[in-house]
């Protein structure tokens, strides 16, 4: 009786997780949109590597990779340490509630509200450039800035609500630990180096680790929502997220667009075992995550 | 008590204005859409007003009129209303039988339905080409049924079904009350807040599902709200001649006025964010039960 109880997950889950699994296959064969033609080894890989598009995009990628851990992910990091100095609780009540809202908007209103925001004629942006005599600026138009504007829309989104889980983990830290501190006669800026951040230095390293197994993917809902399939922005803005949509949903592809997906998870599970190893040296226990 | 030195002071000032301005800068844009919503006119558009000059509902008219826009919110609406209750169900009955400690095979479930799902998946392709052997294509039900079942959210509830005391149900089990009968009266009571919590969740989720549709939806009547939200942002804007045919509709003069053409995609992006801010406090609640800190990781 207790085990019919999980049966409709148990189904679910074969169909929709289990049976889909030989479907990577697909890269290994000449797959069509009539179906399975014959096998081809590794052909479609060498086929794949041979296409600039996909080292434009297999690049692009790395750059929205780059932007991330070096902006978005530590940006909830550095709101959670500034709230936490917040001493007003109604104020840093505020402030937490408003900017934590924006993560459960779809991308497609995310999206919309910066096309609207941004717009050269009748954007909010623009009318302050205007006021203040500058040029109007099409920015959505430009590809040189995409990964910069992308990388600001993705901090205005996440920021609020992945401070949430560094907030608990400040609240986590022991407060003798702060007393002895001040006793010593540490700065506030010194409690925060010595006993704030080590104190949440194991959540940082759990959600670090855990992050790159998603680290090649996340990217379709933002890049396609903002830019539309403009192609003046695929300079910088077509990554291999889109990459995979376009040639596999778009224009039938279904090998080539399979092929990219392989690789992608091959990459990232690669990142995340590197990444779960090398969490031994960073945790105190050493211990790795997983 | 503590003194505070100048400095500390000084940081203290500048910490509250920083976040003063990181919070104008969350919330200006959201107001400045629903000024647009409510904007008529293209005259006031460049200002820095964030209340519409010529108020009008005439863009909220159009949502409700024009049938190309009314039929995807109220697909949006019934994959919601549809999907969050049967998930909660397969997912909370699920969660019953990982729960069982005892039961034999248990570790099975944690590997069936998290960890192998975690490191090995189809892809794109293969989700595409099982929806259409399944005749989902083109159908609602594509966007429902393949999320059913989340081993994350049986985790999550299994963790708090561990949390209600085993003398609850140890009494009614003693008085010959069926395992379904103690998960019914029982259980499924007691875990009102994680269920609440992850049905508030699901039903966003659901709310603003776009991905699924963009490749199992081909047909514009089926589409999701946020496709036809994202088609009317990028389009309708500068597109003259749309927007004489769409005036007349509303029954007003084209030649009278410069429509701001943002104005519509501002309607239907406050009415998409409108059931957002409404369940919001409640979701609120939960993060501070700490209900949410193990699912933030997503």
């Amino acid at each position: 009786m207790i085990y019919l109880m999980i049966v409709p997950g148990l189904i679910l889950y074969y169909i929709f997780r289990y049976v889909t699994m030989p479907g990577i296959m697909i890269a290994f064969q000449e797959f069509t949109t009539g179906g399975f033609k014959y096998w081809c080894g590794f052909e479609n890989f060498d086929k794949l590597f041979g296409l600039r598009a996909f080292w434009q995009a297999f690049r692009n990628t790395w750059v929205f990779i780059g932007l991330e851990y070096l902006f978005i992910k530590p940006s909830p990091i550095i709101l959670a340490l500034l709230l936490n100095e917040v001493r007003i609780m109604w104020f840093k009540k505020t402030v937490q509630t408003l900017s934590t809202l924006p993560n459960f908007l779809t991308w497609v209103v995310v999206s919309g509200i910066f096309i609207q925001l941004l717009s050269p004629s009748t954007g909010y942006v623009n009318a302050i450039i205007a006021l203040l005599g500058g040029e109007r600026i099409y920015f959505l138009g430009q590809a040189q800035i995409f990964p910069w504007l992308l990388t600001v829309i993705r901090v205005w989104r996440g920021v609020g609500y992945s401070s949430i889980i560094y907030l608990a983990a400040l609240g986590g830290v022991d407060p003798e630990l702060y007393e002895a501190a001040v006793i010593d006669g540490a700065s506030r800026w010194k409690q925060t180096m010595y006993v704030t951040l080590p104190g949440i230095k194991n959540t940082i390293v759990v959600l670090l680790v855990f992050s790159f197994s998603g680290i090649m993917g996340g990217l379709f809902e933002p890049v396609f929502t903002l830019t539309d399939g403009n192609s003046l922005l695929d300079e910088t803005a077509m990554v291999l997220d889109v990459y995979i949509y376009n040639t596999g949903i778009r224009q039938g592809k279904f090998s080539m667009s399979t092929t990219t997906g392989l690789f992608n998870s091959i990459i990232s599970t690669i990142l995340m075992l590197s990444a779960n190893f090398a969490s031994k040296y960073l945790t105190e226990d050493g211990r790795t995550i997983i | 008590m503590l003194k505070r030195s100048l400095g500390e002071k000084i940081f203290n000032i500048f910490n509250l204005l920083g976040m003063l301005i990181f919070t104008v800068i969350i919330v200006v844009p959201v107001l400045f859409v629903f000024r647009n919503s409510f904007e008529l006119s293209e005259t006031s558009t460049a200002t820095l007003r964030l209340w519409p000059e010529q108020f009008s509902l005439v863009f909220y008219g159009m949502v409700i009129k024009d049938e190309s826009v009314y039929r995807p919110l109220m697909n949006s609406v019934f994959v919601t209303i549809v999907g969050t209750p049967l998930t909660l169900l397969v997912n909370a009955l699920g969660a019953y039988t990982m729960s069982k400690r005892e039961l034999p095979g248990k570790n099975f479930f944690a590997y069936y339905m998290v960890i192998i799902p975690m490191l090995i998946g189809g892809g794109t392709i293969p989700g595409f080409l099982l929806i259409r052997a399944l005749g989902m294509i083109d159908t609602l039900w594509a966007i429902i049924i393949p999320g059913l079942a989340s081993g994350w959210n049986m985790t999550l509830i299994r963790n708090y079904y561990w949390s209600i005391p085993n003398e609850l149900t140890e009494s009614a089990r003693i008085d010959g009350a069926s395992e379904m009968t103690i998960f019914v009266k029982i259980i499924l009571p007691l875990s009102k807040p994680v269920l609440s919590a992850l049905g508030l969740l699901t039903g966003i989720g659901l709310w603003n599902t776009f991905y699924a549709a963009m490749i199992y939806i081909r047909t514009p009547s089926k589409w999701t709200f946020p496709v036809k939200i994202r088609e009317t942002v990028v389009k309708n804007e500068g597109n003259d001649k749309l927007w004489e045919e769409m005036m007349i509709a509303a029954g007003l003069d084209p030649s009278e006025l410069l429509i701001n053409q943002a104005g519509l995609g501002g309607a239907m992006m406050v009415v998409s964010m409108l059931p957002i801010l409404i369940v919001y406090p409640f979701l609120q609640k939960y993060f501070a039960g700490g209900i949410m800190v193990g699912s933030v990781k997503g």
